[in-house]
């Protein structure tokens, strides 16, 4: 088994095709907070790569969760990032999926350019860690907040092109786009009155 | 070259005077209100009323006169305005009267340079917490940025709130740490992070609605417990996310010893540097204004007027 990366609170291993992801003890939080975190987090986490996979939401596949709850097993994409290999085609076919999410009341949490897995000619979402369910329009449009940061920072010469194009095809699967742009633009201008003080 | 810095944003004003390598000294008062929280207007007048008498005991100490000192340094903000102001007037009043240069510092970044002094850290995510902030602060990219933050209230107001729920004095933190060592039962909290942002305000409902069917020693264990459980996660996902090798934590906060030993035992896994710093830099100081305003004292500043709101990133950091 060969460790590929560890975050802030997991690890995760690759054994064969399989990745599994491993959320590890915190030794600083009291032993029950801890182990209720882990598991709490871990099962959502899982149940909603169910959910993605069963609507056709190209995630890795699940596979199972250990017996201790706190470690999920599911299929290896590869590691080819669309932040290391950055094209609008596959930007726009995750926009799709991403409307297809919010539609069905999931949130990313974390969507990053890093979050995004080119195999083949297909891109596929990764890492949930951060994801959870909501109909809320402010979280939707957080999500795209986060996203259109992400853009900014790391593919700062094609960014403002990216993103209008992610957010036509977003705009096209999207059920309440209008809803959900009206806020985005909320969260903006309440962000930019902040940075102004 | 001699810097005096004013510190006024909330409950303290502190004078301190350095010379950029030492600080010569560090005098304050803090205004305590009888009952309740803070009431603007009243720290304004304690500050005011202590002004003077502070800066010449700060002077006496590092055995400087007033025609001694370069540069006057004062904190810009964040803060509450009646008390804020007071800094900016008196510095501006010095100012003009004696002719010396004026430096308004950011409160917070004032924070993360004293510590970076202390501890000898080169490039530490710092968390902040005290009264009214509540943030997880590092350098990227030419500014201080903040990488988390409460989404409602500060964790020292949190425990302010909650402390006077069981009728204990401000600022309840020291009480509620006392108490707390006694309590053995966990009671489950709301736990709200995202992504690196927290959300406090929801614990003191839910504890307001809980608070008599429990234990007082359960309930403020299990507080503190949560609470800095989740400061110390958002820390932790800012040093994994910045790759930084070192972790400080300040402000008023900063005294309770269950959050820096937290603090320590996540730096222990993952192998990251952590140190604390003395509660006389750790709390609001004029030293640390006085030290920053040192270090921007080539600045050219057109706005010198007090902001209550003013954020770590509105100031270009060129002296590092």
């Amino acid at each position: 088994m060969k460790i590929m990366s560890v975050g802030a609170e997991s690890k995760v291993f690759l054994n064969g095709n399989e990745i599994i992801k491993d959320r590890i003890k915190k030794g600083y939080r009291i032993a029950e907070l801890d182990k209720k975190l882990r598991i709490s987090r871990t099962k959502l986490e899982f149940k909603i790569l169910n959910k993605c996979y069963s609507l056709g939401i190209r995630v890795p596949r699940p596979i199972k969760l250990s017996k201790s709850l706190t470690k999920i097993f599911m299929e290896y994409l590869g590691n080819k990032t669309l932040k290391d290999n950055f094209n609008i085609k596959y930007l726009n076919d995750a926009a799709m999926m991403i409307a297809k999410m919010h539609n069905r009341g999931i949130i990313h949490g974390d969507l990053t350019t890093a979050n995004m897995i080119i195999k083949g000619d297909k891109i596929y979402l990764i890492d949930f860690g951060l994801g959870y369910f909501s109909q809320k329009t402010e979280d939707k449009a957080t999500d795209l907040f986060l996203l259109k940061n992400a853009l900014k920072a790391k593919h700062t010469k094609v960014y403002k092109r990216a993103y209008r194009s992610f957010l036509e095809n977003y705009k096209r699967y999207s059920e309440e786009y209008e809803k959900i742009a009206e806020r985005l633009e909320e969260i903006e201008s309440r962000r930019r009155y902040i940075d102004q003080g | 070259m001699y810097v005096l810095g004013l510190e006024s944003t909330a409950h303290t004003f502190g004078v301190g005077i350095t010379d950029g390598k030492d600080i010569l000294s560090n005098v304050r008062d803090t205004y305590l209100p009888e009952r309740g929280g803070i009431i603007p207007s009243k720290a304004a007048e304690h500050h005011y009323s202590l002004a003077s008498k502070l800066i010449e005991k700060a002077l006496s100490e590092s055995g400087l006169k007033l025609k001694d000192i370069d540069v006057i340094a004062f904190s810009q903000g964040p803060g509450i305005f009646a008390p804020l102001k007071v800094s900016f007037q008196v510095a501006k009043y010095i100012s003009e009267k004696f002719n010396k240069k004026m430096i308004g510092v950011n409160h917070c970044i004032a924070h993360l340079e004293i510590a970076r002094k202390f501890t000898g850290f080169q490039d530490p995510v710092m968390l902040y917490v005290s009264g009214g902030n509540t943030q997880v602060i590092t350098f990227e990219d030419g500014y201080y940025r903040i990488f988390g933050e409460t989404q409602d209230i500060g964790v020292g107001n949190l425990l302010d709130k909650v402390g006077r729920l069981f009728e204990i004095k401000f600022p309840a933190g020291p009480e509620i740490e006392r108490i707390a060592k006694r309590g053995k039962r966990y009671i489950e909290m709301p736990y709200s992070i995202k992504g690196m942002d927290v959300s406090l305000s929801g614990i003191e409902t839910f504890i307001k609605r809980i608070k008599n069917s429990y234990r007082i020693e359960d309930i403020l264990f299990s507080l503190q417990e949560t609470v800095f459980s989740m400061l110390i996660e958002a820390s932790e996902r800012a040093i994994a996310y910045c790759g930084k090798d070192s972790f400080v934590i300040t402000g008023g906060v900063a005294a309770n010893k269950r959050l820096n030993e937290m603090g320590e035992k996540m730096c222990e896994e993952r192998k990251t540097k952590f140190k604390s710093i003395p509660m006389e830099y750790a709390g609001d100081n004029g030293a640390m204004i006085a030290y920053t305003g040192f270090l921007m004292k080539d600045y050219q500043q057109n706005d010198l007027k007090p902001k209550t709101n003013f954020r770590t990133d509105e100031v270009k950091i060129e002296y590092r």
